[in-house]
């Protein structure tokens, strides 16, 4: 360790050891479940990671004697051993508290590097998929700037009828975002790759400090005041990026978590900007705590531009060969026909259906006809949050009473004369609750209109002549 | 259970043959419906039909349908209505379906739709042709296809206040065919690539090779540039253009750039620029094939 701390501008390095009794490593480990924390601390003690996860290990020179006494977790004399002990925690039983106990005060006394808290954070977001609040953000090409008559530098445009994709490398990146960032705060970065979804995920730690010694992590207290957390998702295969809100530790306040986030919703594009090839950001309108739902509407897939009763389209099952001469049968037939047969399999002698039967059954109908395939409850693609504002003129018809059970609808005298309407939906899959309810014939699904579909693939939107507005042509 | 068990019905047994006969069920039924369109649209059926007017319409059903196909199969760029259900949708919900179709590994994959609709038909400034002015409502084309750009060159939106200081123009068979033409190349690059990987041996089980090559994959949504590894610790980055061609290739070893790496990976067949990606997919395969 130097004794002198010298300002730099270089990023924090991974094997950084904080001082594993801070609140900031028990915040982190402590969130984590049993099994999880065993997980991790096996993570930390692969092959691979080792150099940057060192354990507290004793030294050779020592005697096991000397060591045991007063020492209630005694350090293990290598990696292998620690290894095996902890494979044979992951089968007894026992509190996480022991676990928990065992990292900060026995195995890693000296130090949890940061690497290792990346890993553990990570390991949260596994544990808890939804424990962050993600937006999306489109990367858009912009025009190369352009010089006017008096020389001056015309502010730069996004460039619409640009043929090419951003591309992004990730080693790159890092680098020039480094160079973004102000030289009086410091980060660390982590990528990894998600284990399950198609994602790039880079986790940025920053702390208000401009010196990467250790010294700025332990004795000012630097980490658990001022130190934020935020993860960048990189889809694959699709010019778009995900970015989470920013959580911080100490007690810092709503505005400072903004700003870091405006920081660096500023600093990404010119950090994936290449020379002669500038990106911006673009808000898409989206923001969902489910990875999910934003890998289908901004992915690498087919999905993205043709969501609700348009996803029949963008169905990779459906075979559609143009050498099947077979012809084809409507989407909404196959169902029909299968009940059908069903109900001739069970007895001919069943009466026709009665009129309740068939509002039901074309209800249902209705509902596959708006919604596609999506919206279902158990699709695991659900928004829990829509936000509308309403700029129809109002109508004051009384004909259709909303069903304020599940919406909120704040009504405000506005300036114009009508009332201010804004819907907002809550729910753990707002458009499957709405699909449900279409099912059920509470809402009229011919009527409904468009954006109740979820099929703008928008949570926030404004809605005029029935539609929402700016996204006319979705997609683009 | 109704139907008597003879010997020893197990119950795993019962499923088996349960799930085999569904299956026969299904397959006997496909045939059917191939049988079906087959006779009703033959030419010498179509004359002894003539008589039953049920039949004759089944069979011009079939009929126009097989003409659809081989637009389909041959013209590979095909239009088609579509009714939005929204009913707040502009134009009263007419919507103009593109339909593009992709053969990759010798296989039709789901074609690529491009739904159209015309915003701009209540808007009484605009000249009657421009209010016919189309715009892309929906599409399934992937984000790595330049969609938006194309459509800002090909379809531009018209100028609300009606002024036409630039006398712009729709063009929509210039957009499909340049749709179409990035949608095609894009299946090509990933074609390229995953005929790279197979010729080094890579993929499924694939061990040894002679190259030393131990991966090859697409470096960004494009597929444009493909990162190679090499067994030493090699790596090396390949840029595609857009007819195959490889435009660029460099190999970073241990001490900088290793530029007889590349010259190998290319094998004397050129500088980049010059060469195709599919001859180095040959020259790969014929290495390891030899060895």
């Amino acid at each position: 360790m130097s004794r002198i701390s010298v300002p730099t501008t270089a990023r924090l390095p991974s094997s950084l050891r904080v001082n594993p009794s801070s609140s900031t490593v028990t915040k982190i480990l402590g969130r984590l479940s049993r099994a999880s924390l065993i997980s991790v601390a096996l993570d930390w003690l692969d092959e691979d990671n080792l150099s940057l996860a060192t354990p507290y290990l004793r030294p050779d020179q020592e005697d096991e004697d000397d060591e045991d006494d007063g020492d209630f977790y005694p350090p293990a004399s290598s990696a292998e051993e620690l290894r095996e002990e902890y494979l044979s925690l992951q089968t007894r039983k026992g509190s996480k508290r022991e676990i928990l106990d065992r990292i900060i005060t026995g195995d890693w006394r000296h130090g949890v590097s940061l690497y290792q808290l990346a890993i553990a954070d990570l390991q949260y977001l596994y544990d808890h998929p939804t424990s962050q609040k993600w937006s999306a953000y489109k990367i858009v090409p912009l025009k190369s700037p352009a010089e006017d008559e008096n020389g001056e530098v015309e502010p730069l445009e996004v460039d619409r009828t640009s043929l090419c994709i951003p591309r992004f490398h990730p080693s790159l990146f890092l680098k020039s975002l480094q160079a973004q960032i102000l030289p009086d705060i410091k980060a660390h970065y982590n990528l990894d790759r998600h284990k399950t979804l198609p994602l790039l995920i880079l986790r940025i730690f920053v702390i208000d400090s401009p010196y990467n010694t250790p010294l700025s992590l332990t004795s000012t207290g630097n980490l658990d005041t001022g130190s934020k957390t935020i993860l960048i998702a990189f889809p694959d295969g699709s010019p778009n990026i995900f970015i989470s809100k920013p959580t911080s530790t100490g007690p810092t306040g709503a505005s400072e978590s903004k700003s870091i986030r405006a920081l660096l919703v500023e600093g990404i594009p010119k950090a994936l900007s290449l020379p002669r090839q500038r990106v911006t950001l673009q808000s898409t309108s989206l923001t969902t705590r489910n990875l999910e739902e934003l890998l289908d509407r901004k992915g690498g897939t087919r999905g993205n531009a043709a969501g609700g009763g348009w996803s029949i389209y963008a169905d990779e099952k459906v075979k559609e060969s143009p050498l099947s001469t077979v012809l084809p049968t409507p989407p909404l037939s196959d169902a029909m026909e299968e009940e059908e047969e069903q109900g001739n399999g069970e007895k001919k002698r069943r009466a026709r259906p009665t009129t309740e039967e068939r509002i039901a059954k074309r209800a249902k109908l209705v509902a596959q006809a708006r919604f596609g395939d999506t919206g279902k409850v158990d699709d695991g693609k659900g928004v829990e949050r829509v936000d509308l504002v309403m700029e129809d003129v109002w109508k004051p018809t009384g004909a259709n009473a909303d069903d304020t059970d599940m919406m909120d609808v704040d009504e405000d005298e506005g300036e114009t004369g009508g009332p201010n309407v804004r819907l907002t939906f809550h729910g753990s899959h707002v458009f499957a609750g709405i699909r449900q309810l279409v099912e059920c014939g509470v809402i009229d699904g011919e009527e409904m209109p468009g954006w109740m579909t979820g099929e703008e693939g928008v949570t926030i939107g404004a809605v005029r002549n029935g539609r929402i507005r700016g996204h006319k042509g979705s997609g683009l | 259970m109704s139907s008597p068990p003879p010997t020893s019905p197990q119950p795993p047994t019962l499923d088996d043959e349960i799930s085999a006969l569904q299956s026969k069920i299904n397959s006997l039924k496909s045939t059917l419906a191939l049988q079906t369109s087959t006779l009703l649209t033959a030419p010498s059926t179509l004359t002894l039909l003539s008589s039953d007017p049920k039949l004759t319409s089944q069979s011009a059903l079939h009929a126009s349908h097989l003409q659809q196909t081989l637009y389909r199969t041959c013209a590979t760029l095909t239009l088609f209505r579509v009714q939005d259900p929204d009913p707040n949708a502009v134009d009263a919900g007419s919507v103009l379906g593109l339909r593009i179709e992709v053969v990759s590994r010798a296989k039709f994959l789901r074609p690529y739709y491009v739904l159209l609709n015309r915003p701009w038909t209540s808007f009484p400034s605009l000249s009657p042709a421009q209010k016919k002015w189309l715009q892309v409502h929906r599409h399934t084309v992937p984000a790595c296809i330049p969609l938006g750009g194309l459509a800002a060159r090909y379809l531009p939106a018209p100028d609300k206040k009606g002024n036409n200081t630039k006398r712009r123009k729709q063009d929509l068979a210039k957009f499909a065919r340049g749709l179409r033409r990035e949608v095609v190349r894009y299946h090509a690059r990933l074609g390229t690539v995953a005929d790279l990987r197979k010729a080094a041996g890579l993929g499924r089980g694939g061990g040894g090779n002679e190259s030393g090559l131990v991966d090859i994959s697409p470096a960004d949504a494009e597929v444009k540039h493909v990162s190679v590894e090499w067994e030493d610790g090699r790596t090396g980055r390949l840029v595609m253009g857009d007819d195959g061609e490889i435009v660029k290739l460099v190999v970073v070893g241990e001490n900088g750039r290793d530029r007889e790496a590349g010259r190998e990976l290319l094998g004397g067949l050129g500088n980049a620029g010059m060469v195709r990606a599919e001859e180095v997919v040959k020259r790969l395969a014929g290495m390891n094939g030899g060895g």
